[in-house]
């Protein structure tokens, strides 16, 4: 656009016209064109049919235009007709100053519509001024047909050249730059009229070579089709090297008015349509609106009681359905309404704007459609869906609770059944009837840890009646059910707690009872102990096998049960306490009817045992008197024995001792010989002998004590024994002190022991014997060896010891002492003198032969040699010849190896 | 407590000790004399000793002649124990 009003702006037309210029035109005019009558001519011709175009509609026409205005009133049609416009009235005279008059109105009228005319008079006109006229008509046709020409912001003259480019612009060999030559060729104008109308003529059947050709046709078809007669000739224009210019703008004018007016019909008939399309698409949408409402609106109806239904369901599982329903709701079924509401919003936004753009009025929705009433609507299903969904949660919540309660509640319930289950039976049961002490005692802490059970599980009972309770609250849809269990629960709880409080009184009562039973047994068996024991102690007593020596000892047995009957009375009043103790358990047991076999555990007697001894020692007490009398008898016979028999010891006794001391005293005699010791001595043993019956008589008293099994003699410090032992030993005294005479005889004569020597070896000895039992110690001996002269070394002591007293008895006899004293002052050592024997039988050889033993000694020695002695066994001797030194040695004990 | 101890005296005889008891003397044998300088002196036995083996054999029972006759069937070395 820009562009073509540039190169408007530098077009320069060859009249020297300025485009801007051209309503100033009148001075210009003034100077030049009509200097060309080729344009007047063309002028004419085209501004005439262009008069008479318009004049056709009020029905006149005019011939020739420089006469026919003359008058102005066809000036003045022409006007009205143009303009649409009432003139004044014309004046209807035929004289100069009434045209005058009337061709002033007539340009007064033009110059009211803003045209300056200068040096254009009514005159001139009245006087038929071509050149005036033909001005005037050009000043009208530049106001009335080309000035209003508004094409793209561009006006008049140049719109109108605007116009004809933008028309032909299609149309290559077309090329519109001014109003004269281009139209030489006649494309232009056949262009135009095939840019409007395609269907009158075939543009590419044109030949540019002919113009004419072109220039007709498309006049043909103006005058015939468009309703555009024809104002221009088509020779004139080939024969003119420049057609005029406002003939061509005139006769284009008619073009653009029949064309754009075409196009302002179709523009207008397209706004009509446009605003009726719009009027029609608005009330489409509209109505489009008022069904999406209502269908909106009924949707709501509908849905809304769905989402404020608060009908409960009774499970979760129903009311979660109702909650999936409620998603798929807001998923799926929604979002699409949303979105239709949201449309709906849109399209009534739409819809207003549209409106408001096209100046319509703001649509109103018909009653209950609007929009307010939509959002309101809208606002109670989402209150209602916030309500539904509230309510969903909390029924389900609700249901969850019940269903965990109700769940929590069958658990505690089962649980406490289970524990309760068989409870009633065991808490029924009587076996306290037949239970002992400690199973009682048993039974009621079993009992009491039953009762701490049944405290613990008070509290479990109270949960469960909480839980039903609240079940009950909560209106669970099974609370009958649950109801009915927690009263089967609670009643047995009940039944529970007056069953255990029964059973705990009937054990603490058994247990009393069992109790007072026990002490009872206790105190028995207390009782019946050290009684039992003094039966037994009694019973044993009475049936002492007493062993009495003396009357006394009877007498104080005879005493003792004396004393012992008369504790009699108080012991059967025990018996009959311990009796009593026994019967009262009887009765206990028997009036509260304890069927436990009630047996004395601390006891393992009886009464029939205590009843049994009573009697054995009852019976038992005569028994004894018998027995004590009767040993008392004894006792007396027995005593007169004793007496007896002490006489009689106490003589004997005396008589043996004075018989031994009589004996000692012969035996250290050291006066008179040994004969003499002797002759006197058997004298004593004569009267010994004779005593001897007297003996045996005590022996036969003796034998009757023994058989009377009495043991002592209080009588006599003698026993039997004494006696005996004492008879004997002065039997075997007398007979050894007159062995030992014998032997110191024999020894006196052997060793040739003078009396005078014996009597002093005989006083030595006394008077070392420093007992005087006839015997020395070692110790008397070494005092004694040491008074004689003997210096003694341990060894050689011990040497003589072993000598004197061979058997170690620590003694040395007086033989022995004698023996001892004669050895030693004998001159040879008797092996010797026995070796020394058989060397001269041996006729001097160190061994001797058998038949020489034979030869020389009795037939029994010789035997007993041969048979005793050791071979001689040394090289050169004879067989057979035999040790007579080793067996001499051998004789005394003492072998030189 | 007297200890026992044994002695092997080298042969050949006399040994030199004087020989006494026997359970015919119901004494113990014992050794009642040592010659001087004689091999059973300078083999450490001494006076009123108690023989109680002769060469292993125990003299318990024994009369004066059998322990005589052992000793001397001594021929070699005689072994003694002794108290």
């Amino acid at each position: 656009m820009m562009t073509m009003t540039q190169m408007e702006t530098t077009v320069h037309y060859d009249n020297g016209y300025d485009e801007y210029q051209y309503m100033n035109q009148e001075d210009e005019w003034d100077r030049d064109n009509l200097l060309d009558p080729a344009w007047e001519q063309q002028q004419r011709k085209t501004f005439t049919a262009w008069c008479n175009s318009h004049l056709r509609k009020a029905g006149t026409q005019i011939e020739n235009i420089e006469e026919d205005f003359r008058n102005g009133l066809k000036l003045m049609l022409l006007l009205e007709v143009i303009s649409g416009e009432r003139l004044p009235k014309p004046d209807r005279g035929k004289m100069r100053f009434h045209k005058i008059a009337n061709v002033n109105k007539a340009l007064e009228y033009i110059t009211s519509k803003g045209v300056k005319l200068v040096s254009i008079g009514a005159e001139e006109i009245v006087d038929g001024n071509v050149k005036m006229t033909l001005g005037m008509i050009w000043t009208i046709i530049l106001r009335f047909a080309i000035q209003d020409i508004n094409v793209e912001e561009t006006s008049a003259k140049e719109g109108l050249l605007l116009w004809c480019q933008r028309k032909t612009a299609p149309y290559r060999n077309v090329n519109v730059q001014n109003f004269h030559v281009s139209w030489k060729d006649g494309l232009a104008f056949c262009a135009l009229i095939h840019r409007h109308r395609p269907d009158l003529l075939d543009y590419s059947k044109l030949n540019k070579d002919d113009p004419l050709g072109n220039l007709n046709l498309a006049f043909d078809i103006a005058e015939k089709h468009l309703d555009i007669p024809k104002m221009l000739d088509a020779e004139d224009i080939i024969n003119t090297p420049k057609p005029d210019e406002r003939a061509i703008m005139t006769y284009m004018s008619c073009f653009y008015h029949a064309f754009a007016g075409a196009e302002q019909a179709e523009t207008a008939a397209n706004r009509i349509c446009k605003v009726l399309g719009v009027n029609q698409e608005n009330e489409k949408m509209m109505e489009e609106y008022e069904r999406l409402a209502s269908e909106l609106l009924e949707w709501i109806r509908r849905t809304t009681p769905w989402l404020e239904n608060r009908t409960p369901e009774k499970t979760m599982a129903e009311m979660q359905q109702k909650l999936e329903d409620f998603r798929d709701y807001r998923r799926q079924h929604k979002p699409p309404k949303v979105q239709e509401k949201c449309q709906l919003e849109i399209n009534f936004n739409t819809l207003q704007t549209k409106l408001r753009i096209s100046n319509r009025p703001a649509f109103m929705p018909s009653e209950g459609k609007m929009v307010s009433d939509i959002a309101s609507a809208w606002q109670g299903l989402d209150q209602a869906e916030k309500g539904y969904e509230e309510w969903l949660l909390t029924e389900i919540r609700r249901l969850e609770r019940l269903d965990h309660l109700a769940e929590k509640f069958r658990q505690k319930a089962t649980n406490h059944e289970n524990w309760a289950s068989g409870k009633e039976l065991i808490l029924s049961q009587k076996d306290y009837e037949t239970a002992t002490l400690m199973e009682i005692k048993a039974l009621l802490r079993k009992h009491e840890a039953f009762e701490s059970d049944l405290a613990a599980h008070q509290d479990r009972v109270e949960q469960i009646a909480a839980i039903a309770q609240e079940l009950n609250e909560l209106d669970y849809h099974d609370v009958a059910a649950v109801n009915q269990r927690c009263q089967s629960i609670c009643d047995l709880w009940d039944r529970l707690g007056t069953l255990t409080q029964k059973r705990r009184e009937a054990l603490e009562r058994t247990d009393k009872l069992l109790e007072t039973i026990d002490q009872l047994f206790i105190e028995f068996a207390k009782r019946l102990a050290p009684f039992n024991n003094w039966m037994e102690g009694a019973m044993e007593d009475l049936q002492d096998m007493f062993i009495v020596h003396t009357i006394e000892e009877v007498q104080s047995l005879i005493a003792a049960h004396e004393q012992f009957k008369a504790t009699l009375p108080e012991a059967d009043a025990e018996r009959q306490a311990l009796l009593g103790i026994h019967n009262e358990v009887q009765k206990i047991s028997q009036s509260y009817g304890i069927k436990a076999n009630i047996v004395n555990p601390y006891s393992t007697l009886t009464t029939e045992d205590l009843i049994e001894k009573w009697d054995k020692v009852k019976k038992l007490v005569p028994q004894r008197d018998g027995a004590l009398h009767e040993e008392m008898a004894r006792q007396h016979a027995n005593e007169r024995l004793r007496r007896q028999f002490a006489a009689q010891a106490n003589l004997i006794g005396p008589w043996i001792q004075i018989r031994m001391e009589e004996i000692g005293r012969c035996s250290l005699e050291i006066g008179g010989t040994l004969e003499d010791q002797m002759t006197q001595l058997k004298q004593c043993e004569h009267v010994i002998v004779a005593y001897k019956p007297n003996v045996d008589k005590l022996e036969g008293d003796h034998q009757l004590i023994q058989e009377s099994l009495v043991f002592d003699n209080k009588h006599t410090n003698y026993t039997m024994e004494h006696i005996r032992v004492g008879w004997e030993l002065l039997l075997t005294t007398v007979a050894r002190t007159i062995n030992e005479i014998e032997t110191q005889i024999l020894t006196r004569d052997a060793k040739g022991i003078s009396q005078q020597q014996m009597k002093e070896f005989r006083s030595s000895f006394n008077h070392f014997d420093r007992k005087k039992n006839g015997a020395m110690e070692t110790d008397d001996f070494r005092a004694c060896l040491i008074s004689m002269g003997y210096d003694l070394g341990e060894v050689e002591f011990a040497r003589i010891m072993i000598l004197v007293d061979p058997n170690g008895t620590g003694n040395v006899s007086f033989q022995s002492f004698i023996d001892f004293m004669t050895r030693e002052t004998a001159d040879t050592d008797t092996a010797d003198q026995v070796v020394a024997s058989f060397r001269i039988l041996a006729t001097d050889k160190p061994y001797i032969l058998m038949e020489e033993l034979r030869r020389e000694l009795p037939p029994e020695q010789a035997e007993y040699c041969i048979m005793r002695m050791p071979p001689y066994a040394v090289s050169g001797a004879p067989p057979g010849a035999l040790d007579y030194t080793a067996f001499s040695t051998a004789l005394y004990g003492e072998s030189d190896l | 407590m007297s200890s026992n101890y044994s002695v092997t005296l080298l042969g050949p005889a006399p040994w030199g000790f004087r020989l006494q008891g026997g359970k015919d003397f119901s004494m113990p044998l014992t050794i009642s004399r040592l010659t001087d300088g004689g091999k059973a002196a300078k083999g450490g036995i001494g006076i009123g000793d108690m023989v109680l083996s002769i060469d292993g054999i125990a003299t318990e029972g024994m009369n004066h002649l059998e322990a005589q006759n052992k000793i001397k069937s001594c021929s070699g070395n005689l072994s003694l124990k002794l108290q």
